[in-house]
């Protein structure tokens, strides 16, 4: 291992330029952080603030208070979660057919379900919230749950895809010679492999649902109002509550990051799948 | 222990992929027990002939009997055959043990069973002592093991091999041929073997059939197939170094071949061109024969292939025990036994009776 003063001076640029990366990332999370535990006029104050004394009466309000968005937080876990189940109940089928059968207009069919992708969500909004406005779905988890399966099965099946791909052929058919049929085949033999693909597309299928303003603010209402949509109402015209939105998003934020933390390893592997043909299999 | 081993005959069987034909009407009759090798060049059907057998893909015309019964529309599941692909295609999430106990639990053996068959099919494949690695965890010898055990441990009534040992090292390759071999006759289970190797297929099969371009060009003993090449293609493709092609004439009971005129054992009535092979073994040094000069003597320990150019540049390779007394650019002639003579049909390549 080379140590000279040429590899030192590397390393030291390296870091640097490392650290200036994170530092820009992380930096709205961090001062987020710190605008959670502010005052209101701690918060306003110019120069901003960088001493303070803590206080956490803005989690208070935000979790006990009268905007409590606990029950927001609710929604959101009724809409990311049944969205996510829904998704990956009919994706991981379709997912397996698009790789695995032949038949007519296969290459069609993939390409379709890209370009849904290809749509521009806001150009969506209206004619889905006449569509739930004739059906009665407006402000309700099963209309808003339905709109975000239309964007995130067509993802889930795209990522999927690959995934299946990477199991060879042969490995199924020796299941079917071993006289697992089909659906054994692909329950004890295909799945097992693909379980790196299925909780990286689980995770950004919940992450993507959990995420997502727009929708939930149009299309739900009273009943079904999501975290972020909560958020959104500590801006008014009159005032905007800075240290409870931050506080807010800090709470929001917890489930995100502590998903992202457990399945981290499956992240970065599930990521580098396609790079190297069969580098993420094992 | 089985005999239960089932009898296979293909009738007519093709299959096209869209407009190109990969086998053309092929009929191929399967003794029970019989250990039968599909021999020929890569892309020639042998691979697909396999797979129709399994199930795995459905053929375009013809039908496939396992014992008489029709199960050409049957899936691979209820032929009850079992297979070794080339990869092996091993369940890599499983142990070995899950791995060759897996058709058993398809078909729903109470466990303490499929302990015991587990068992026993390793110690027959000597791997009972891997039973609880993964298969990323063993070579690629001892991952053909798996292959095997797992193939053969629901006792099947049809085994099918597509090229077991082309993944393994020389060395290996020889010592699992005798193991395989013997393991075959011992289960008494009819087996198709698919190989482009020669000399697998000479030292394993009962009997062989050479594939050529979707068709089958001959069937028969290994030794039938060396001796008696059905045509010209079989005859180049079987034996090492292959036989020596010479065009020639053919009148009365003598070829008049690279300027000379050499004896064979069958008589033509009338003048024909032909293709005058003779196998590297059969070739000797001995006056009158065809004029050479010695290009390059390869000594191979054991024996020794000389190779020869005649007037026309012809290459012509002979095989003997030892080192033949001659040197590098000497001049000779070369005869053979007029047994020693195959002929061949000049156009069709196919091999000419006595006339």
């Amino acid at each position: 291992m080379n140590t000279g003063p040429r590899s030192a001076f590397r390393y030291i640029v390296l870091y640097a330029v490392a650290g200036f990366g994170l530092a820009v990332w992380a930096f709205p999370v961090i001062w987020g952080l710190m605008t959670s535990f502010k005052t209101e006029r701690d918060v306003l104050a110019y120069p901003p603030k960088f001493i303070f004394t803590p206080t956490l009466d803005n989690y208070r309000e935000v979790i006990f208070g009268a905007s409590s968005i606990l029950p927001n937080l609710w929604s959101s876990i009724v809409v990311a979660s049944g969205a996510t189940l829904l998704t990956m109940l009919f994706a991981v089928p379709a997912a397996y057919a698009l790789a695995r059968l032949r038949y007519p207009a296969k290459q069609a069919s993939g390409f379709y379900v890209l370009a849904t992708q290809m749509l521009p969500p806001v150009g969506l909004i209206i004619p889905y919230y006449l569509v739930l406005q004739k059906i009665g779905g407006l402000d309700s988890y099963g209309g808003l749950i339905a709109i975000y399966l239309t964007f995130s099965l067509p993802f889930a099946i795209w990522l999927m895809v690959s995934y299946f791909e990477d199991v060879p052929f042969e490995m199924e058919e020796a299941a079917l010679l071993d006289r697992a049929g089909r659906l054994r085949a692909l329950w004890y033999v295909i799945l097992p492999q693909v379980r790196g693909g299925i909780a990286v597309t689980t995770i950004f299928v919940f992450l993507n649902a959990w995420n997502e303003f727009l929708f939930a603010v149009v299309l739900g209402g009273n009943q079904v109002r999501t975290v972020t949509v909560a958020m959104f109402n500590f801006i008014s015209v009159e005032q905007t509550q800075w240290a409870k939105l931050a506080a807010g998003a800090m709470l929001a934020m917890a489930p995100v990051i502590i998903i992202g933390i457990f399945a981290q390893r499956h992240i970065v592997k599930g990521l580098t799948v396609g790079a190297v043909k069969g580098g993420g299999r094992r | 222990m089985t005999s239960t081993s089932a009898g296979v005959r293909l009738e007519a069987i093709r299959k096209c992929y869209g407009s190109t034909v990969v086998l053309h009407e092929i009929d191929l009759a399967i003794e029970p027990g019989e250990f039968f090798v599909l021999l020929g060049p890569s892309g020639s059907g042998k691979t697909t002939t396999l797979r129709i057998l399994a199930g795995l893909e459905e053929v375009s015309g013809g039908r496939m009997l396992m014992d008489g019964v029709d199960v050409t529309t049957r899936e691979p599941g209820e032929r009850d055959v079992a297979m070794v692909f080339q990869s092996y295609a091993l369940y890599p999430h499983m142990t070995v043990a899950q791995n060759i106990g897996f058709p058993l639990k398809m078909v729903g053996m109470p466990t303490a069973e499929i302990e015991r068959a587990v068992m026993d099919a390793a110690t027959k494949v000597e791997i009972g002592h891997l039973l609880a690695r993964t298969p990323g965890q063993l070579s690629g010898g001892q991952q053909q093991r798996v292959a095997l055990a797992r193939a053969i441990v629901r006792q099947p009534r049809l085994f099918l091999l597509d090229e077991p040992l082309s993944n393994l090292d020389a060395k290996l390759r020889l010592e699992t041929r005798l193991g395989l071999h013997k393991l075959q006759r011992s289960l008494d289970t009819t087996t198709v073997y698919v190989t482009h190797d020669q000399e697998e297929a000479m030292t394993l099969a009962d009997r062989i059939a050479v594939f050529m371009e979707g068709r089958i060009v001959q069937v028969g003993t290994p030794r039938e197939i060396f001796s008696t090449p059905a045509t010209m293609a079989v005859a180049g493709f079987i034996g090492t170094p292959p036989m020596n092609l010479v065009p020639g004439n053919w009148q009365g009971d003598s070829v008049t071949a690279g300027g000379a005129k050499l004896r064979v054992q069958q008589a033509s009535s009338a003048p024909r061109p032909v293709m005058l092979g003779v196998r590297p073994g059969d070739i000797r040094i001995a006056p009158g024969g065809i004029p050479v000069t010695v290009e390059r003597i390869e000594d191979l320990g054991d024996s020794a292939i000389t190779s020869f150019r005649d007037a026309e540049g012809r290459l012509i390779k002979m095989k003997n025990e030892r080192q033949p007394t001659v040197a590098e650019g000497e001049s000779v002639t070369l005869g053979f036994a007029p047994e020693a003579a195959h002929l061949f049909d000049n156009t069709s390549g196919e091999r000419l009776a006595v006339t």
